[in-house]
């Protein structure tokens, strides 16, 4: 009898417990009858009408997963919460090194997030889990660049949001002590070199402060500035990886002069160039967008400026600038129920067409907008980085490179530096490295959806 | 005859149900036990080993779903692959200093410790052990930024200009010393305990037959020490067969391939490239040199010390 009784109470609690712990426990959604009217409709070709009940007006809670920017994104939730009190939408932040087993084994087992963002070099393990979005292609195309480089079998499951790419960054102050201005800002590769010298500082025989290093910085520059000079990752087949070819090798023959020619900076002085910007030991490196926000954080005493990518000759417009990677919208998740891919469908259509969210994401991470209508913002036009970029249709994709590219051309760059190995011998293990690790990837590249990819190749 | 207990159950047979019960709920407790334990083993290592040794033989991506039987096809990619040979020596060579040093250092230590002489003895076991029970990520870090070529305290204090880390030929023995530095206080405490363990009358004899420090040394503490020395040995083989962290933390396996050791080689091969059939591979490879190196260890070691006490 007491145990039976001790069982109940047990039972009690736990059921006490399990209820407290629901997803409706703290709920803020609420249902709603009546739909809202006279709200306008927002976008541009591909629209946003709020004036409907989503879900008939019942409450629903959908979980949004990500790694990163947790306010920013909030206020997409915020927003679209606000205009249909019925939805709840919990931000989950996972950290990124967890991110990626976590998010697809969730989504895998049934458990997974009904929102989630996503980084595009994690493509092949999320495509098979996106539910592709419900939305009319043209005029999504009409309003985002980029569109058809993201099409799996005819849909698109996410596309690019803003336009990550390389640009210099120089220390304000050391400029200004080698009399230097705005307008010695280098537009070629010799230009810079010049730069480099009058920014070098030395005690001696000893290097105090280094013109130019790119330590630990190799995959940024190895493989966007070939490019430059119309040279493709991939082959003509798209499949077949590009990376011993005499562009390449001039690429690095040019930044080897700049430490053993021109000496302006060390394989040896700041053994990892963002690192020694930062602490202020390096007046130019050339790295992606993102350092703006690194700066901003862990280094703000720094005042600095940027500029543009140099290219190999004045006055000519390149083949393309750098290659760019896209920051992803953000993924449905194909496995959750039907009421929730329906709300889910309708979120990622409002995020889409919200300007002013967008270019708030855009200045937050550093991204050119791919939104044109944001092509014009003066918000985006005054940004540090975004300005230094120029035009966006003069980057390329690739495509989301399997990890073989960037950790071959990291460890190609290590052993011509660090171990001694000639550049043409270094190249040509990184193709043969790149071409073993690759074969069963099934990876296509998308280099022929650039705008000026030539029709003969 | 037979007496009849107040209760009316045999006096003689009373005591006896109670010893059955007793032992009935003893074997019951033992059994759930041991179950508990089977069934945590079979979960939590044997399903695993089983299900990696499957991977093994297949391409495998386990966070897309791919698992595609490919035979041996994933051993025959590592038997070639110049990478894994490549790290392969690295390890051997990481593996053979660093259990050597660990060894060595301990065991000096631990003799001057228990020397009489010796004063605050705690104190000097709480010191050489700090280091021990410190998180290896925090100490890869400090010990990364104590390398740097610039700011770094090691070339500062040493007067060098050495760029450690990115230096193909200092980098290995640079994580090395780090790594003696962080695990011999765990050799001091066991020869330390070993030493101890030592009968006092053996050592006393050795002194009124007129044995000096180095041949007291030499005959009597080492083959009396050579059971922890086994010990010592087989789980540093065990260890540094796996370490992957300082060299995550330091160095990337880098400057090339310099570094790069046959736990990292796995997890690169698992959690960057998610090539799991591979890693997978690998790890048996590396599971079947463990376990030949400890029985070697074994072998040689023990064998030897049981040879010299029978003498």
């Amino acid at each position: 009898m007491k145990r039976s009784g001790a069982l109940v109470a047990s039972i009690g609690v736990t059921a006490l417990v399990l209820v407290g712990c629901s997803p409706g426990e703290g709920s803020t959604a609420v249902e709603v009858t009546v739909a809202p009217s006279g709200l306008p409709v927002q976008g541009e070709t591909l629209t946003y009408d709020p004036n409907r009940l989503v879900n008939d007006g019942e409450v629903i809670s959908l979980d949004w997963w990500l790694w990163d920017g947790d306010e920013v994104f909030q206020a997409f939730a915020d927003a679209y919460t606000e205009l249909h009190p019925n939805v709840e939408i919990s931000i989950v932040n996972q950290p990124w090194d967890d991110y990626w087993t976590k998010l697809p084994l969730a989504l895998r087992d049934g458990s997974g997030p009904a929102l989630f963002n996503i980084h595009n070099s994690h493509h092949d393990n999320l495509i098979g889990y996106l539910e592709p979005y419900d939305l009319p292609l043209d005029a999504l195309a009409a309003d985002y660049l980029g569109v058809d480089a993201h099409l799996v079998d005819g849909q698109v499951h996410y596309l690019d949001y803003g336009l990550m790419t390389g640009l210099v960054y120089y220390n304000a102050d050391m400029w200004a002590r080698a009399g230097l201005t705005e307008d010695d800002h280098p537009a070629t590769w010799d230009e810079l070199r010049e730069v480099a010298q009058r920014l070098t500082v030395r005690d001696g025989d000893r290097l105090t402060q280094a013109g130019f290093s790119f330590n630990s910085l190799f995959r940024e520059f190895s493989l966007g500035l070939p490019y430059q000079e119309g040279q493709h990752l991939f082959a003509a087949d798209m499949v077949t990886p590009d990376l011993d070819n005499p562009t390449m090798l001039s690429v690095v023959e040019r930044f080897l002069d700049l430490y053993e020619v021109d000496q302006v900076g060390s394989k040896d002085f700041g053994p990892v160039a963002d690192e020694s910007f930062g602490q202020g030991q390096t007046a130019m490196i050339y790295t992606w967008g993102h350092f703006y926000g690194s700066l901003l954080e862990d280094y703000p005493d720094i005042d600095f400026g940027t500029f543009r990518t140099p290219v190999p000759d004045t006055g000519e417009e390149p083949y393309a600038y750098d290659r760019y990677n896209g920051e992803s919208t953000t993924g449905i998740n194909a496995g959750a129920s039907a009421e929730e891919i329906a709300v889910a469908q309708d979120f990622v259509r409002f995020s889409l067409t919200h300007a002013d969210l967008m270019r708030d994401l855009c200045l937050h991470y550093s991204v050119l907008p791919m939104y044109t209508a944001l092509a014009d913002d003066p918000a985006i036009a005054a940004h540090p980085v975004l300005s230094a970029l120029g035009d966006v249709d003069r980057y390329i994709w690739p495509g989301p490179l399997p990890a073989a590219f960037e950790s071959s051309v990291d460890v190609m760059w290590e052993d011509i530096l660090y171990n001694g190995v000639e550049p043409a011998a270094a190249l040509a293990t990184a193709q043969q490295t790149v071409e073993r690790e690759i074969a069963h990837d099934g990876f296509v590249s998308r280099e022929n959806h650039y705008a000026a990819y030539p029709a003969e190749r | 005859m037979t007496t009849i207990a107040p209760s009316g159950v045999p006096a003689d047979t009373a005591p006896r149900r109670t010893r059955r019960r007793l032992h009935r709920g003893e074997r019951s407790l033992r059994t759930t036990v041991v179950l508990l334990v089977v069934g945590f083993n079979a979960v939590l290592l044997v399903y695993p080993v089983v299900s990696a040794l499957r991977g093994s033989f297949h391409r495998w991506n386990p966070l897309n779903g791919t698992y595609d039987p490919i035979g041996f096809e994933n051993y025959a990619t590592l038997f070639t692959d110049p990478v894994f040979w490549r790290t392969a020596l690295n390890t051997v060579v990481f593996g053979t200093v660093v259990i050597t040093l660990r060894v060595a250092v301990g065991l000096a230590l631990a003799c001057a410790i228990f020397a009489r002489v010796t004063r605050w003895k705690t104190f000097f076991r709480t010191i050489f052990y700090l280091p021990t029970v410190t998180p290896l990520v925090a100490v890869a870090y400090v010990w990364k930024l104590a390398y740097h070529p610039q700011i770094g305290a090691v070339d500062t204090v040493l007067g060098l200009d050495i760029n450690w880390l990115y230096d193909s030929t200092f980098a290995l023995p640079a994580i090395m010393v780090m790594t003696v530095w962080k695990d011999f206080g765990y050799a001091v405490i066991l020869f330390l305990a070993g030493l101890y363990a030592i009968p006092e009358e053996t050592l006393e004899a050795s002194v009124v037959d007129g044995c000096s420090p180095a041949q007291r040394f030499r005959f009597i503490t080492l083959p009396l020490l050579a059971p922890m020395t086994v010990f010592v040995v087989v789980t540093s083989v065990i260890a540094y067969l796996q370490a992957y962290v300082q060299i995550l933390v330091m160095t990337g396996g880098g400057p090339g391939r310099s570094t790069n050791l046959i736990s990292f080689l796995i997890y690169e091969e698992a959690f960057v490239k998610y090539n799991f059939g591979y890693a997978s591979a690998i790890a048996f490879v590396l599971f079947f040199c463990t376990a030949l190196m400890t029985v070697v260890s074994f072998r040689l070691a023990g064998g030897r010390s049981l040879l010299k006490a029978a003498r």
